[in-house]
């Protein structure tokens, strides 16, 4: 990808683009306005069917119990029932294990963020001894399977008396979080020119008066991309929850998800466990719709642009 | 945004106190201080992973050399033994173990080939849809994209279920009457290979579509048309321009998938209602069967060892193939 300079459509080329397809056999207008419409169909209706099983949650939540047994299914609700979801409230649990998960998430989000962010200014705007196996570590750290740490973190944090503790598992979740911000904070830094930091060192500034009065407000947005991602990342996380928290007050809401949804009385109560599932996954969601673009391309970033 | 930029922006660092005509010895005191900064800045980030990465992954090598199998031995050390390769002599020797890691490879590569196959097809064909259709996917793909694994396996669950499951419905709408309340998870094989296939690769779709439709964004229009121009078809262009541009980011796309799809855990959990059959289990589900529900600490961490140990090679290659496009310009 080093060779060429990445071409936007700009307004200039557009004539030029328009003689080269004069030039391009078997293209006629008709054939290609066609052609757009079947892969508009295609594309519909792949769209369609990836929403469905959201659509099927959703629609759940809102079916009686009647409605539910019925043998046929019905593809539209016939009239909204909320049931679902007063079950799903009148479970003490439910609303302890949203206060665990928001204390926990919020606790790592934020360590790992200070955390993050000093180590990404370090490997941003110096040359150190070390620096480059700290980047590689913080890239190996990211791969290490999560499964093959639960055990150890559990007699680790048992014997430093951090099991079933919100703090042992937000100490836990770092294991995730700072790599992730270290690694993507670092390319928002980079690109903040360090003249900025001259300047400012140059009015009197002090190096570590340039980091927190030039770099951290520049990298807001950065911060603001890393924080909602992680914040995803550890809210939905499952198993390290599910190992390092035993008491059912303290639990996360997945676990709980996940206990309420094999408990003998909800089992087969799919309309509660569907309300469950769509409460749990709310405040994820929410941030993705608000966020969406920051977040796809916070994601593909790294990749793509390097 | 690379390795080698940010030294040159270093470097202007260093050249800071360039307008000032200080003497050089007293330079090079100043940067001589400054030499603990960037340690201090990192300190905390290291400290922290030491502690909970770091000593955990010593403590599972050495659990991999001890016979802590039961809570007691957990709760009284001294009762702990070194055994040697023994640990590991037993797992290898254990049909069981192998027949764990065969499904966890042949799960991994039909997820893997599908959901990229999937996932390069419609990124190609968002490229030529008109831009409403293009929002409609990608808004759909965002909502499907914050579903958190978990929760995918427990609608999915609900869909296959085999009393009121919308799946065997629609089959049975287009004429497959035999497929009414039909049991997707009675036969682990089906259940595994079928139904939890479906749900990771719906939950792997959104980051690949959108991921490999951005990357196709970076080829350039012209090169697409001078290609048209040539005569080349549709194929030919996908194979000699548009699959060179896109190489590394579907290198990165196969060695993620494949290393997130190996440690498939919380949809299999979700879908067999926290008790998966041994049929269902993979090296994840395994290591932790072993590890928390038989309280098999050390056998448990042997195969933590064989799991890291069977993605090393993919691991190694999505490391270099992420430290060479951070390099690049």
């Amino acid at each position: 990808m080093a060779g060429f300079t990445p071409a936007r459509p700009m307004p200039d080329r557009l004539p030029a683009a328009g003689q080269t397809k004069l030039h391009a056999r078997g293209t006629r207008p008709g054939e290609k306005r066609a052609m757009t419409a079947l892969w508009n169909t295609i594309a519909v209706a792949f769209g369609l069917v990836m929403a469905f099983p959201i659509y099927w949650m959703i629609l759940t939540t809102v079916k009686s119990n009647h409605d539910l047994l019925a043998q046929d299914p019905t593809f539209w609700p016939t009239h909204f029932d909320l049931s679902s979801y007063r079950t799903v409230f009148s479970d003490p649990d439910f609303l302890n294990s949203m206060r665990s998960t928001a204390i926990i998430t919020i606790g790592s989000v934020i360590a790992g963020l200070v955390v993050g962010f000093l180590a990404a200014v370090a490997v941003a705007r110096f040359r150190f001894r070390g620096r480059n196996p700290f980047i590689v570590a913080i890239l190996v750290v990211q791969m290490v399977p999560l499964l093959t740490i639960a055990i150890p973190l559990f007699i680790v944090l048992n014997k430093a008396g951090l099991y079933d503790q919100y703090l042992g598992v937000i100490l836990a979740y770092l294991v995730f979080t700072i790599p992730y911000v270290v690694w993507t904070l670092r390319s928002f830094i980079v690109n903040i020119p360090v003249e900025l930091d001259e300047a400012a060192m140059v009015d009197g500034c002090t190096r570590w008066g340039a980091f927190f009065r030039i770099i951290l407000p520049l990298s807001m947005p950065g911060l603001v991309t890393t924080g909602v991602y992680a914040w995803i990342q550890a809210w939905n996380e499952f198993v390290l929850a599910n190992t390092l928290l035993s008491s059912n007050g303290k639990r996360t809401s997945m676990v709980w998800l996940s206990f309420y949804s094999a408990s003998p009385t909800h089992g087969a109560d799919y309309g509660s466990q569907m309300a469950g599932a769509l409460l749990v996954s709310l405040p994820v969601i929410i941030l993705f719709v608000i966020f969406q673009r920051r977040v796809a391309s916070g994601l593909t970033a790294g990749a793509v642009k390097g | 945004m690379s390795a080698i930029q940010s030294d040159r922006r270093e470097q202007g660092v260093e050249r800071l106190d360039g307008p000032f005509p200080a003497p050089k010895g007293r330079r090079r005191g100043v940067t001589v201080q400054g030499n603990y900064i960037p340690y201090v800045l990192i300190l905390p980030a290291v400290v922290t992973l030491i502690g909970v990465l770091g000593y955990p992954l010593v403590r599972v090598i050495m659990l991999a050399f001890q016979n802590v199998n039961s809570y007691l031995r957990l709760a009284v050390p001294s009762l702990d033994k070194w055994i040697g390769f023994q640990g590991f002599g037993r797992v290898l020797s254990d049909s069981q173990f192998w027949s764990v890691v065969e499904r966890s490879f042949l799960f991994t590569v039909e997820v893997v080939t599908i959901s990229i196959a999937l996932g390069l097809g419609f990124a190609l064909v968002l490229n030529r849809v008109s831009p409403w259709a293009k929002i409609f996917v990608s808004t759909v793909m965002m909502f499907v994209w914050a579903v958190p694994a978990l929760v995918t396996g427990t609608v999915f669950r609900w869909l296959f279920a085999g009393i009121g499951g919308v799946v065997d419905y629609i089959f049975y709408l287009f004429g497959g009457s035999g497929m009414r309340n039909h049991d997707w998870f009675a036969n682990a094989n089906e259940g595994l290979y079928v139904v939890v296939a479906i749900a990771v690769v719906w939950g792997a779709l959104p980051f690949l579509v959108l991921g490999l439709n951005a990357a196709m964004t970076q080829v350039p229009r012209e090169l697409v048309e001078a290609a048209k121009v040539d005569g080349a078809n549709p194929a030919q262009q996908f194979r000699h321009v548009i699959l060179p541009i896109i190489r590394p980011f579907l290198l990165l796309c196969t060695s993620l998938s494949f290393i997130w799809d190996f440690q498939v855990f919380a949809q299999i959990w979700a879908l067999r209602q926290n008790s998966p059959e041994p049929g269902y289990w993979t090296v994840g589900v395994y290591l932790y069967e072993e590890g928390f529900t038989s309280s098999h600490y050390s056998t448990s961490s042997v195969i933590s060892i064989a799991m890291i140990l069977l993605m090393l090679v993919v691991l190694i290659a999505y490391i270099r193939q992420v430290v060479k496009i951070g390099g690049q310009g």
